[in-house]
């Protein structure tokens, strides 16, 4: 094999498919490596962990077809440490893979790539829908933090999309705050529920290109599909809990803030909360104020006010202000709509003029 | 080896698989897999994690495999591969963390529901007799209308009757049959200490609005509320508030509820307005029901005269037959195997009450004492009828509980005829089957002999 590619290029591309070889070193040495394909197809490059894989093209010169893996971690390193225009070399003679770049030149083992998996794809993707890249990539880093890190239930460290009368709605929960989010889609016919693991979105998200893709899925496997190459993941097999259930449908108290005021106040009171990241939170419909507070026995105590349109009954409520914060992340409103519908009951929170989100957060006992 | 049970074979497979690949494929492609079924028309089913190891096998291993399986048998038509389900497979044991200890999860995602509710309590492992059949259908009754038909349902026994297996049963399947309705088990015991850290802590109203969400409210041994004054009115509020929206209470207690001391009369007239069923003592046949049952549960199969021997000769409580059925199987799955009769009564004579060599003095005073009377006077040639009952009753212990002959009794006694002796045993073991509170009696007498 010999090819040739722009710098650019290359360590953004090795940037991308580093992240789904497997960082364990305890298993197989091929799926800690990234395998070089150069072919008819143009040049490739692969790799996976056993959860997800991808399949990367790019684009370059070749000037002897062949296939060769290396170990991902010396080819980030090199990638990364590539500087100025032009362009690299990768030439493979026998068991060894020389890349030369304008300065220097350096000569990798290769590892054998009989062991190198193949990429699974669906196998009767049946359920098919075109979106665009970015949608899917901002969905993905939003919700998916949401999901709980534990893997003790699969299901709830999983991202639940479902895809029904032209929209999809995403939903991630670790059973103390839950998020939905909606997104458009733009033919409607297909439609189905699948739930994927949260790290493996993530690793996707970042791999993601703009422009549109074609996702599919079956039972088992979901794969997205661009003009750049191919990502797939394997799905979460397991029975999401009907989350619409706990969403509480009565409300009593409501206040509307600017999310400036409450982000900054909310970020001024959480220097005072305690180990359990407490801040309190005050609906008064009377003074129509909002407010915070947090008190830590070793810092001190802080109290926030912001105007807010306030209705209903006064309320007192604690929450961690973790889940609070998170809600930034989530819309880009410019106000935020807060409903509680009683003392230990989870809070709603919304962006006013943006349907699409839907946060649930649990308090904490008073 | 046995090549229709997957695991053996599936232990087969994998160590001829480990001599023909390197460690490292094998580790990573073997580790998570397994034999999920072999279905009737003999093909071996492999569960594997995700469609990465299902495309592999097919591509990598499938001819190994065939090859291994068919060596064992050539019975074996195919093998098939079929992704399992992520609670099927192992998941690595994490630590929980304890910081979110003090945030409350959003309900119906939370592992440990926050209905009390122990879920080894069910109608399944609920054995029934007659000792509990009315018991058992005024629940399954409640169950059919709840709020309706008996409410609220009052269950009293002694202790070791089986009151908080049923109340808990209720519970889970009252769970199971109207989902998304919201059941509570507490102890009495908990419901004061809730009320008093709710008055403690200011938040009276709070504690009020919790219990009172509630479809089905159970309280286990409400007699603990004797004397508590303000929490008693307190319930008598909340039941007011269930009892009005037609939402299902379940009480439990040792006594009726006309014999629970210290309570407002409002409050006790309430727990007997709906239905008051008791479980008494299980007999015989029961008792060994439930020692097959529990044994049962735990893998162990008895034979007829342990299970027998067990229900019969060793007296005692459920919960502490229950003890003895644990005892009993972890002597057979140390031992392997089911145990005989002479390894029961050597692994249970810790349960066996200390037969001492008592003396009749000591039974005489325990009984004079516990009826008030003059030890004397049981000497005596008297006939008033105050000192020939405790005396008869004497006899039969001494008879019934200590073997000692019928003359050994009558000298012993003031030198009474043994014939005398015979017929005042026999008199006590006729009255004690219809008189309950004779039988009672003599149960106190019993432990304070122990």
């Amino acid at each position: 094999m010999n090819i040739s590619i722009e710098k650019k290029e290359f360590s953004e591309a090795v940037h991308i498919v580093a992240r789904f070889a497997e960082r364990k070193s305890a298993t197989l040495p091929a799926l800690s490596s990234i395998l070089i394909i150069a072919g008819d197809d143009g040049i490739k490059l692969r790799a996976t962990n056993l959860e997800t894989g991808i399949d990367l093209k790019l684009p370059g010169k070749i000037l002897a077809d062949g296939v060769v893996a290396i170990p991902a971690v010396i080819l980030q390193q090199i990638a990364g440490s590539l500087a100025h225009e032009g362009k690299v070399t990768l030439e493979h003679i026998g068991d060894i893979v020389t890349v030369t770049s304008d300065t220097g030149k350096s000569s990798i083992k290769t590892v054998p790539y009989d062991d190198f998996p193949t990429i699974p794809f669906p196998e009767n993707p049946k359920n098919r829908v075109v979106i665009a890249g970015v949608l899917l990539k901002n969905l993905f880093t939003a919700i998916a933090s949401c999901a709980s890190p534990s893997t003790v239930r699969p299901e709830l460290s999983s991202v639940y999309l479902s895809i029904e009368g032209g929209v999809l709605t995403a939903v991630a929960t670790d059973s103390f705050r839950l998020a939905e989010k909606k997104v458009p889609l733009s033919n409607n016919g297909s439609q189905g529920t699948f739930l994927i693991p949260a790290k493996n979105a993530l690793d996707i998200a970042q791999a993601l290109p703009d422009n549109d893709i074609v996702m599919s899925f079956d039972e088992h496997q979901c794969a997205f599909v661009g003009d750049h190459g191919l990502l797939v993941s394997r799905l979460t097999n397991a029975v999401y809990p009907d989350y619409r259930q706990i969403i509480p449908k009565e409300s009593v108290a409501e206040a509307i803030v600017l999310r400036k005021d409450f982000e900054t106040a909310l970020k001024r009171t959480t220097i005072f909360s305690d180990s359990f990241q407490k801040v309190r939170m005050q609906f008064d419909p009377k003074k129509n104020t909002f407010s915070f507070f947090a008190r830590n026995a070793d810092v001190g105590e802080s109290s926030e006010m912001l105007p807010a349109r306030v209705s209903g009954s006064a309320l007192d409520l604690s929450f961690n202000h973790r889940y609070l914060s998170a809600v930034f992340a989530l819309t880009a409103a410019e106000s935020l709509s807060l409903t509680a519908s009683g003392i230990g009951r989870p809070l709603i929170i919304k962006g006013v003029g943006d349907t699409s989100l839907l946060y649930l957060v649990s308090p904490m006992n008073q | 080896m046995d090549k229709t049970n997957p695991k053996e074979l599936w232990e087969h497979v994998l160590t001829q698989v480990e001599l023909s690949i390197s460690s490292a494929n094998f580790n990573t492609w073997f580790r998570n897999s397994f034999i999920a079924k072999i279905g009737e028309d003999n093909v071996v089913y492999i569960g594997v994690p995700s469609q990465f190891f299902k495309d592999w096998y097919l591509k990598k291993f499938h001819t190994l495999l065939l090859k291994i399986i068919r060596d064992v048998s050539y019975e074996f038509r195919n093998i098939e591969y079929l992704i399992v389900k992520d609670e099927q497979r192992k998941t690595p044991k994490e630590t929980k963390n304890v910081r979110g200890a003090l945030e409350l999860p959003l309900e119906e995602f939370y592992i440990n529901k926050s209905d009390n509710l122990n879920p080894r309590y069910t109608f399944d492992t609920f054995v029934i007799g007659s000792f509990n059949n009315l018991a058992y259908s005024a629940a399954q009754a409640a169950l059919g209308r709840p709020g309706i038909t008996y409410n609220p349902l009052f269950i009293y026994g002694d202790t070791g009757r089986g009151k908080t297996h049923l109340i808990q049963a209720i519970g889970n399947q009252f769970k199971k049959q109207y989902q998304g309705r919201k059941v509570f088990y507490l102890t009495s015991e908990k419901f004061v200490v809730d009320y008093t850290d709710s008055v403690q802590a200011g938040t009276a109203n709070r504690f009020k609005d919790k219990y009172r969400q509630y479809d089905l409210l159970i309280m286990d041994d409400v007699q603990f509320l004797s004397k508590k004054d303000k929490t008693q009115e307190e319930l008598f509020h909340l039941f007011n508030a269930l009892y009005d929206t037609n939402k299902q209470i379940i009480f439990s207690s040792d006594r009726p509820p006309a014999a629970i001391p210290d309570i407002a009369e409002r409050l006790k007239s309430r727990l007997a307005s709906g239905m008051a069923v008791d479980i008494s003592e299980p007999d015989p046949e029961s008792r060994m029901a439930i020692v097959q049952k529990k044994a049962a549960l735990h893998g162990v199969m008895l034979s007829t005269d342990v299970i027998e021997y067990i229900a019969t000769t060793l007296s005692g409580s459920i919960r502490e037959l229950e003890g003895m059925v644990n005892s009993l199987v972890c002597n057979a799955q140390v031992k392997g195997g089911a145990p005989d009769i002479a390894e029961v009564r050597q692994s249970l004579r810790s349960f066996t009450r200390p037969q001492k060599n008592i003396s009749v003095k000591n039974v005489v005073d325990k009984v004079a004492e516990f009826y008030g009377i003059d030890e004397e006077s049981i000497y005596e040639k008297t006939r008033r009828r105050e000192v020939v009952r405790p005396r008869q009753i004497i006899m039969y212990l001494l008879r019934e509980d200590f073997n000692i002959s019928y003359p050994t009794i009558g000298t012993k006694l003031g030198g009474r005829d043994h014939t005398t002796v015979i017929h005042s045993c026999e008199k006590i073991k006729r009255e004690v089957v219809v008189d309950s509170e004779l039988s009672n009696e003599i149960q106190n007498i019993r432990t304070l002999l122990v």
